[in-house]
This record gives structure tokens, C-alpha cells and sequence, in this order.
């Protein structure tokens, strides 16, 4: 890379680049030299590298401000055309709402106003149109209120700029300045309070009072940069080293902005059900950036002011964001940030509240994984220290925790011990030995344990337990499948024989059809639903050494399975054997189903009867098998989906590229046909007889070829709606039933209307072992910090659930959860849902927890 | 996301010298793979670990182990095949460099799955570059496949091969500094258990196979040098010949 590339990327770092200086003074006076020679070579592209490495860097947005105010005293011109580009660019992420884009240009049009190369009025223009923009969203009669998240997004950025360029907008504009702020107050008085349900890490008893009181993020922010302004602007965590060239960059010339203007938002929807959609879509076009997941005591975090957090948390989420991928940068810019204080307890929050952000984090959760990884081998005197605390407090928590969260951090807890060679202190984890087999701490530790030993084996994870020998309890099973035949005297014997002829004809090679024949004429009649039963146990154990076995006995014998099971009540029998036979492997046995689902063996129909089958429903709130199952087979349907649509997407590109191509090649048909050509001296219509024969059949041909794409858009679009039916089939499925579950065991609604109402219903109304219970309290208050105060809540401190209310709690949990997953699949079949489960029949905490699930306004 | 820091035209400093088109077709097979390939395994890791690391990545279609052409065994390499490349790009940026079972493993845009590619490529049916290692691995076989063959010529000469079945730990010949004893814990707690169960696996196939075909393959390798079997890819007690048979008619 040239020296002046590098020297831009590497400002402001501890580098080889810049010697042995980490002043920024330094680094900005030696990187401006540099440039303003290269700047004479206008081969050189260095505005739009410039202006890249401000939009992917942004914590160094005032380092580049600064050297851009210093070219600008130097070459007006370029600096006039990289405002210009700043300019189109903004105007690009407005229009497509490329929300971090347009946060960061914002960000740079700030700190180009303080050095001055952007006038302060341009920016007070910025900041107008897009406050006029918010109000209007809200505005019930002119706007449309459903896309509140669009206009509190446009608040948020103005608000976002003021720790960047507060004080020289303060200075320079006070009055202007101070209009914005109270018209920005004044949309805080119109907009509605962002209701957090559905999205909070943590259940919040069904205190909806207590939840609006909660300041929502915009409020939250308005409120840190009112105490940043009373503070007279100053903050540690933006440097500020434009002040060290003031004098010289007074002299510059002030650019303007030229004109932008927010996009126009869809109008007001007439419908109540429209307006939740259109608030959906809203929500999901421009989510909340993030969720604060306050995991440490105040006494515990680092001291600093409310905006300072603010700021380094935007750091730390963009570093995040555009690094990913970037392993080495991405640590060392982490853990290098421009700020004078210590923050490795805010980093952990803030990698914590992203790994466990609902409805989900902007990248895949093992990203996080591998972020906390790096960072714990980046910083092994401080960090790793803080991510154990971080797991104990939410362990503590777990009860409260959101179902989704707690299978997120189940599946990265197991995977962070596998790179720390399984190193826990698990002694302080034994005591959920004595809690009942129900209790979310003890499923907490069987699950990771579980996936413990899928990443590893059996011994290595049961030794990685060794001070904590009891917790081997937990463990899954240590065997391998299970092939067992009917227990019934002198039947074992024939089905036996039954087993390994079948397995001879595997081994001979027999080819399906012979098989299907030899079942047909064989098996069937003779030993009928027993004999169905043998074949597929004995293709089971076939396909039993390996996942590549297993896939290799399907891709060659599905056939055989499908001609014996060929509706959904032998589909149900199918899962049945399958999890009979993996009993004692929760991997193989949700392995198995889905790639059955896969060969089409089995309908997703027939594996949410199977899950809400007694053998199922027993085990809700004790394990995670039978959830893995569903969200496989859930997923899977809507990968088709997705797939499908991408397809789609992608063959209306090649209709129209196709339609194009026959367009052409008949307009240059139709002039070589019209063209007068003198054949013997006598003027014929059309040109030489080979080349208009080429045509011809080139028109031809481009005209058969975009009927072919359109064929195969058709056959295409007919898979699509086939699949939106069946997912359509599937969701009433599965919400029919979870209906009919929670309403056998919920107690009545006139009892339970909260989830609070319902945990303490145990104790007030239930039978209680006492025993039991309060040896559970002892052991909680030795356990836990008793006044840890977290996310502004009290914590429920004893767990005194009976297992039919934790059955329920544990249910309702999932429910949510995969109705905040599939939200944007489930809307559109909301009328549907709406008169067929969701009645006025429906559990009245059922329907809370689906609506809160979709974000939807409970009438 | 960030492309300040990549440099593009480096996707991967290996270049597979079986690939048999142009360099530019080697890199456009490798953007738009949805196969990766995965390096520095333990020779004990199952496809169900990868599996279950993996998937974190997106769903997979296929896993293909490498073998040892000659004992048809993982060698410490495989092949995952996803669905849609937005995954594969993930594992690679996710996974490589990471821990599973205990080693960092590679993972790297592979230009796509041939039959014959699930073969080790080194002489002695392993991996290339467990033939010239001097070190001790304990995941992957012991000492480099030469070590092992000039090991076992110096132990011959002591004891002339008789009863060596039980004789795993191999000699340790000075020059090669390191003692086998002192290997880490984990280590060592996995190769005694494979002891066991290989001397149980091995019994068990003299009971067993009497065939023509399975004594002919047992007398192809020498079971002293062999490295260790391992214990965790295949759970039955099947014959090696028949898991060799159905490896190959599945490929």
C-alpha cells in the first residue's frame, strides 16, 4: 500500500506509520504533509479514499476533519468537491435508508463545520429538514405516526451529531442552535413513548406501567446531551484536535450544502391490522441500533458521564459493524479506542446487548462469539474476568431472561469454553443440583453441558467437570443409537431375522424398487405396522456411524421410508422411531428429522403434531430437544422461502434483460427488412437474403428465450405460492396448538392475566413442597448479590416456581420467541391467524405473548 | 463490510495444483464456492462435531472427511457444503482460526468438491504434510509418517517385530527431542482410551473376519506404525472392510 494510503488508515494508531508519536497533533501534521504533495498528482484517488475511510472509521472522523481542514486552506477546489461527494452520498443513504450511512456523513458534516470547511448555517439546514421530516411523520392528520422509527431515527442522528460539534454550533449559531433543540423537543411531545415489548432481554412481569415509565432510547439520548449541554459541551470521549490548527483554519474557506430532501414515506394505512404491518416494516427498516443491556452494578462499571457512554458505545458498535470479517483490526480498534478512560465493562455490555439483541443481532451470533474470543486473548488480564462476571449475573438472571437470549448465550457459552479448553469454575455452579429438574438454572447448565459435548465427547466435557462431580447428573446420555425391536415374547426373534435381511440386501446392493417390493410383498402382510417399524430402525442403524452414513442410506433408500410412509399419521409414526432410535443423541435425533424433512420424508405439518405429542410436551420446560426440533423444521420452511424469492428476484433480472435482448434483435430485423436492396438492378425490400436469414433466426431464437425465462419465473412463482400456503398451513398449525396446550394447563384467565400473576401463583395458590422451596432460597441468597440492581428492575431473588407454572412460563417463552423470529412471515397471514386461533376464546396471556412476540399494540 | 483493510486479490495464498483451469478461473470458482475447506483437524474430530460447529455459520448440505487412501481414515482434513454462499462466506470469516477439539483449525473457500478430492495426497495415504513432520502430534497420528517409518526399523532391529500389537507409544529416539509421556493431559487421556479400544477393535476383527479380502487388507499395513484408530468416528463394532465399502459407494 503507498505511504499516504497507509498514513490516512493508520492515524491516530500506535504504528510503525507514525514512529514512536501517538499525539495526534503529531500523526494530523504528518499525514497532512504527506498529502498536500500527492494532492499535485491528481491520478491520485485520494478523495474517495478519504471520504471511505471516514465512513469506515468513524471514530477517526475528527483526525480526517482536521487534515481536511488543513487541504482546505491549500485546495479549495478539492475540498469543494469532497463536500459535494459528501453531499450525493448523504443524499444516496437517506434515499435508501442505509441508516448507518447517514449517521456517519452527518457525523462528518459536524466536524467539518468545526474545521471550518462546512458553514455552520448548512449544517442547521441539515439538521431543520430532517427535524421538519420527523415532525411531519407524526403528525396524525398530515403524516403517517406508523413510521414513527423513521423519524425518530432522523432525531437520533441530529442529536448524535452534538458531542461531535455541540459547542461550535453553540458558539457560532446559538440562536439557530436553539430553535432546533426546541423543535426537538417539541417532537418529543408529540411522538409516542417506543414501547420496548417483545424486545427486552428480560420478562418484565407484565408491568406495563413500569415499562413506559422506562425512558425509551431517544428520550434516554435527549436527556444525556441535556446534561452534556449544562456541562457546557465538554466531554472526554471525542478528541478535539481541530483546536490545535484553529488559528489556521479560521482562514479557510466555509463551504455550503446544497439542497437534499428526505424521502417520501408510504401514506396513512386505513386499517388497524395495515398500520401494525406498515409499523413492522418501519421497525425493521430502521431498528433501534441498540438495546442497553446493563449487566454490571453501577459500582462495578466505569465512571464516567452519561455521554460518555453514549459515544463510546456508538464506537464501539461501529467498529463492530465494519470490521466484521476483520478480525485483527476489528480487536485492535476495540480495545484502542480514542478515549482517556478504561471501558471493558461497557465493551462487554455492549458485545452482550448485540449477541442477545432481539428480534435479532445485526450480524450471526457466533460473529459475537469470535469478537469475545479475540478480545479475551487481546486483553487476558482484563477481559476474560469481565465476561465471567458478565455470565454469572445473567446466570443469576436466567429466569427472567427471554427465551430466544437464553438459547443465544447457551449455544455461545458452550462454544467460548471449547476454545478455552472447557475451563469453568462449575463448583459454583452445583447447587442447581437441588433445584427441581424444571428449575431454568438447572436446564441452563444441562443444555450447555449438552452442547458441550456435541462440540467435543463425552469424557473431555465430563473430566472439564471434575470439580463439580455431581453436575455429571446433567450430562446427556454417553450412548450411541438404539436399535431395540418389539418386547414382545417370541416376535423379538422373527423381527430380527426380518432386520438382518434387510441389512444383507443394504450390503448387496439391492436397489430400492427390490426393496420396496420385498416390503410390499414380505414385510407388509406378514408383519404389518411392526414390520414398517423394523425396516426403518434397520435403515436407522444402516445409516447410524456418521451423518454422512445417514445422508447416504437416504439419498439411496428414501424411497423404501416413503412408500412406508406415506401420510402424515405414518410421518408422526417416522419421528417417533427416529427419536426412539437416537433417544440418547439430541443431535442425531433433530439430524435425522431435518434432513427427513429435507427428502420430504416428512412435513413440517407432521413435526409439530409430533412435537405436541404427551411424549413432547412433558419435556417443554426441561429441555431443549424437542424447541431445536421445531426450529429446525420452522426455519427449514422458511429458507425455502427465502430461497425461492431470491430466485425469483433474480429471474425477473434475466426476463428483463431477455426482453431487451428480443427487443433488439427485432428492431434490427425490422430495418434490415425494411432496407431497400437492388436485387438485378430492381430495388426489393429487405436486405441480402443471408443476413436477413441470420436475423431472422436470431430474433427467433432471443424470442423463444424469454419465453423460457418467463416459464421457468412462472414455475418459480407457482413454488412460491405453494410454499406461502405452507408455511401459511404451518403457522396456524403451530399456533392452533400451542393454543390448546396453554389452555389445558394456563390457570384461568381470571387468575393469570400476567406472567407476574402467574409465577406467584404457585406459592399463593398451588400445593407447595416447603421442603423443597425454601432449602432453594437458602441456596439463592448465598448465590447471588442480593441487591444487584439491574436494567432498573428488582430481581426475582427465589426461584419458587412449581413445574406446572414453570411449564407454562417456559412455553409462553418460546411461543414469543418464534413469533418475534417470524414476525415478518406471520404478518401477512395475521387475518387468518386472527379468525382462526387469536379468538376471543384464545388464553388471554397466549395472545399477549404472541401480539408482544409480533410488536403489536394489544387493542 | 469494511474493504480498507482486505486486499481483494488475495483470497487464498494456496493454490490446489489439481485445479485444471486458469488462475482466474481458480479465483472465480473460489468467490462464488459454497464449499469450504477445513484444515488442521484432529484426526479423532467426527463429522458430528463439525456439524454442530458449522451450522453455527447456516445449514449444511454435505460433509465430506478426508481419508487416508490407505486405512480409510479421517487424516485431519474435510469439506463442509452449504446451502447459500452468504454462509460459506461466514464460516470462513467466523470459524477459521477458532478451536475445535482443542486445535485451531483453517477454514478457506475451496473451489469445489471432486470425487477423489476425500483422499490424503501424501505417500503414505495421509495428508502431505503429515509425511515430513518431525513433532509429535497427538491428534493427528503421532510423529510424521517417516519418523514413524524409521522408528519402527530401529525398534525391528530390537525386537523383530514380534508382539508389538500392544507397543503404540513409539520408541523414543533421542534426536527427536520431545518424550512422548509428557504430552499434555487431554492428550494423553484420549490416546489411552484409544489404546483400549483399539486393542478391543483389532480382537474383535481377528474373531470376526476370516475373509479372504480382510486379511489381505490387514496384512497391507504394518500395525505398528499405523497411527492410532480412532475411537470416535465410527460408534458400531462393524468390520473396518465393510466402513471402507460403504465409504466408497458413498463418494
Amino acid at each position: 500500500m503507498s505511504g499516504w494510503r497507509s498514513l490516512l488508515l493508520r492515524i491516530g494508531d500506535k504504528c510503525p506509520e507514525y514512529g514512536t508519536s501517538s499525539d495526534f497533533k503529531d500523526h494530523i501534521e504528518t499525514c497532512f504533509g504527506v498529502l498536500r504533495r500527492e494532492l499535485e498528482h491528481p491520478e491520485n484517488d485520494i478523495l474517495p479514499f478519504l471520504l471511505e475511510c471516514s465512513e469506515q472509521l468513524p471514530h477517526k472522523i475528527p483526525l480526517y476533519g482536521t487534515v481536511i481542514g488543513l487541504i482546505n486552506l491549500e485546495n479549495e477546489d478539492f475540498v469543494r468537491k469532497l463536500v459535494e461527494k459528501t453531499q450525493i452520498n448523504f443524499q444516496d443513504a437517506l434515499d435508501s435508508g442505509n441508516c448507518n450511512r447517514i449517521r456517519i456523513l452527518m457525523r462528518l458534516m459536524t466536524v467539518l463545520m468545526c474545521s471550518k470547511v462546512i458553514q455552520p448555517n448548512s449544517l442547521v439546514v441539515v439538521f431543520e429538514t430532517l427535524l421538519s421530516s420527523a415532525a411531519t411523520t407524526v403528525d396524525e392528520e398530515k403524516g403517517n405516526p406508523s413510521w414513527q422509527a423513521c423519524a425518530d431515527f432522523y432525531i437520533t442522528c441530529i442529536l448524535s451529531c452534538l458531542p461531535w460539534g455541540g459547542a461550535e454550533l453553540i458558539e457560532q449559531v446559538p440562536e439557530e442552535i436553539e430553535r432546533v433543540m426546541v423543535g426537538i423537543e417539541a417532537y418529543l411531545s408529540i411522538r409516542r413513548h417506543f414501547s420496548n415489548i417483545g424486545l427486552s432481554f428480560f420478562e418484565d412481569d407484565g408491568e406495563t406501567e413500569k415499562v413506559s415509565l422506562e425512558k425509551d432510547f431517544l428520550e434516554d439520548l435527549w436527556d444525556r446531551i441535556q446534561i452534556l449541554s449544562s456541562n457546557g459541551w465538554k466531554l472526554e470521549s471525542v478528541p478535539r484536535p481541530h483546536l490545535s490548527f484553529e488559528a489556521h483554519l479560521v482562514a479557510g474557506k466555509s463551504h455550503e450544502l446544497g439542497q437534499f430532501s428526505c424521502p417520501d414515506l408510504p401514506s396513512l394505512p386505513l386499517s388497524a391490522i395495515l398500520y401494525g404491518k406498515q409499523k413492522h416494516e418501519a421497525e425493521l427498516k430502521y431498528p433501534q441500533r441498540i438495546h442497553r443491556l446493563n449487566i454490571f452494578p453501577p459500582n462495578k462499571t466505569e465512571d464516567i458521564q452519561p455521554i460518555d457512554r453514549f459515544v463510546v458505545e456508538e464506537y464501539l458498535l461501529d467498529v463492530l459493524w465494519f470490521f466484521n470479517g476483520c478480525r485483527k483490526e476489528c480487536a485492535s480498534f476495540m480495545v484502542g479506542l480514542p478515549v482517556p478512560f478504561r471501558y471493558e465493562y461497557l465493551m462487554a455490555e455492549t458485545i452482550f446487548s448485540q449477541l442477545l439483541m432481539l428480534p435479532q443481532p445485526p450480524f450471526k451470533p457466533v460473529y459475537y462469539t469470535l469478537v469475545i474470543i479475540d478480545l479475551c486473548k487481546a486483553l487476558p488480564g482484563a477481559f476474560p474476568a469481565v465476561v465471567a462476571g458478565a455470565v454469572r449475573t445473567l446466570f443469576d438472571k436466567i429466569a427472567d431472561l427471554d427465551m430466544e437470549c437464553r438459547t443465544r448465550l447457551i449455544l455461545w457459552f458452550s462454544h467460548h469454553l471449547s476454545n478455552f479448553q472447557f475451563i469453568w469454575p462449575w463448583e459454583e455452579w452445583a447447587h442447581v443440583l437441588d433445584l427441581p429438574r424444571w428449575a431454568p438454572q438447572r436446564v441452563f447448565v444441562q443444555e450447555i453441558l449438552e452442547r458441550e459435548v456435541r462440540l467435543s465427547y463425552w469424557d473431555k466435557v465430563k473430566q472439564s467437570i471434575e470439580n463439580a462431580p455431581g453436575l455429571e447428573k446433567l450430562l446427556p446420555p454417553k450412548g450411541g443409537p438404539n436399535l431395540s425391536f418389539g418386547t414382545e415374547d417370541g416376535k423379538e426373534k422373527t423381527e430380527h431375522a426380518l432386520s438382518v435381511e434387510l441389512n444383507d440386501m443394504v450390503k448387496g446392493r439391492t436397489p430400492a424398487r427390490e426393496i420396496i417390493s420385498w416390503v410390499e410383498e414380505t414385510v407388509l402382510p406378514l408383519h404389518g405396522l411392526q414390520g414398517i417399524r423394523v425396516v426403518i430402525q434397520t435403515l436407522l442403524h444402516i445409516g447410524s456411524k456418521s451423518f454422512t452414513h445417514l445422508i447416504t442410506v437416504l439419498e439411496r433408500y428414501w424411497q423404501v421410508i416413503a412408500k412406508v410412509c406415506h401420510d402424515e399419521d405414518k410421518q408422526v409414526m417416522l419421528i417417533g422411531e427416529v427419536s426412539f432410535f437416537w433417544k440418547n443423541s439430541a443431535q442425531m435425533k433433530a439430524i435425522a428429522i431435518d434432513r427427513m424433512m429435507g427428502y420430504r420424508l416428512i412435513s413440517n405439518l407432521a413435526i409439530v403434531r409430533w412435537i405436541f405429542s404427551p411424549e413432547n410436551i412433558e419435556q417443554f420446560h426441561t429441555s431443549d430437544s424437542p424447541w431445536e426440533i421445531l426450529r429446525d423444521a420452522v426455519s427449514k420452511t422458511y429458507n425455502r422461502i427465502s430461497d425461492l424469492r431470491k430466485e425469483i428476484l433474480s429471474l425477473r433480472k434475466n426476463v428483463l434483460l431477455a426482453e431487451e435482448d428480443a427487443e433488439k434483435a427485432k428492431l434490427e430485423l425490422d430495418i434490415a427488412e425494411s432496407k431497400l436492396t437492388l436485387v438485378d438492378g430492381e430495388p426489393v425490400l429487405g436486405e441480402n437474403p443471408v443476413r436477413l436469414n441470420r436475423l431472422k433466426s436470431l430474433a427467433e431464437k432471443a424470442k423463444e428465450e424469454v419465453i423460457s425465462v418467463r416459464e421457468s419465473l412462472e414455475a418459480k412463482e407457482a413454488l412460491l405460492a405453494r410454499a406461502v400456503e405452507e408455511i401459511e398451513a404451518l403457522f396456524l398449525s403451530l399456533y392452533r396448538n400451542f393454543s390448546t396446550v396453554l389452555m389445558e394447563r394456563l390457570p384461568e384467565a381470571s387468575i393469570a392475566r400476567t406472567l407476574g400473576a402467574l409465577k406467584s401463583a404457585h406459592t399463593d395458590v398451588m400445593a407447595v413442597d416447603f421442603a423443597e422451596s425454601s432449602r432453594m432460597e437458602l441456596d439463592d441468597e448465598n448465590g447471588r448479590p442480593k441487591n444487584s440492581q439491574v436494567n432498573g428492575g428488582t430481581i426475582a431473588n427465589v426461584y419458587n416456581a412449581g413445574e406446572k407454572e414453570q411449564w407454562c412460563i417456559s412455553t409462553l417463552g418460546y411461543v414469543k420467541a418464534f413469533s418475534r423470529q417470524y414476525a415478518a412471515e406471520i404478518w401477512p397471514h395475521i387475518e387468518k391467524l386472527d379468525a382462526e386461533v387469536l379468538t376471543e376464546d384464545a388464553h388471554p396471556l397466549f395472545r399477549r405473548v404472541v401480539y408482544s412476540g409480533l410488536r403489536r399494540p394489544l387493542d | 463490510m469494511a474493504s480498507l483493510f482486505k486486499d481483494p486479490a488475495k483470497l487464498s495464498a494456496y493454490r490446489d495444483r489439481r485445479f485444471s483451469g486458469t488462475q482466474e478461473e481458480f479465483e472465480h470458482a473460489l468467490q462464488t464456492s459454497t464449499t469450504i475447506y477445513i484444515g488442521n483437524m484432529s484426526f479423532y474430530t467426527t463429522e458430528e462435531q463439525i456439524y454442530e460447529l458449522f451450522t453455527r455459520a447456516g445449514e449444511i448440505k454435505k460433509i465430506i472427511m478426508g481419508l487416508d487412501k490407505n486405512s480409510k481414515t479421517p487424516c485431519g482434513f474435510c469439506f463442509v457444503l452449504y446451502y447459500s454462499r452468504e454462509d460459506t462466506e461466514d464460516a470462513v470469516k467466523y470459524i477459521s482460526g477458532t478451536i475445535l477439539d482443542d486445535r485451531p483449525i483453517r477454514v478457506d473457500f475451496d473451489w469445489g468438491f471432486l470425487e477423489g478430492r476425500q483422499w490424503g495426497r501424501g505417500r503414505s495415504g495421509g495428508q502431505v504434510r503429515d509425511e515430513y513432520r518431525t513433532d509429535y502430534d497427538p491428534g493427528r497420528g503421532g510423529y510424521g509418517k517417516l519418523v514413524q517409518k524409521e522408528l519402527e526399523a530401529q525398534r525391528q532391529l530390537v525386537d523383530y517385530g514380534t508382539g508389538s500389537l500392544g507397543a503404540f507409544q513409539p520408541v523414543m529416539a533421542p534426536q527427536y527431542g520431545r518424550h512422548g509421556g509428557s504430552h499434555g493431559h487431554g492428550g494423553s487421556h484420549r490416546y489411552g482410551r484409544d489404546y483400549n479400544r483399539k486393542r478391543y477393535r483389532d480382537d474383535d476383527r481377528h474373531v470376526h473376519d476370516s475373509s479372504k479380502r480382510a486379511s489381505d487388507h490387514e496384512s497391507r499395513r504394518n500395525p505398528d506404525s499405523r497411527p492410532e484408530k480412532n475411537p470416535r468416528f465410527r460408534e458400531s463394532g462393524d468390520s473396518d472392510e465393510e466402513d471402507e465399502d460403504d465409504r466408497k459407494k458413498r463418494s
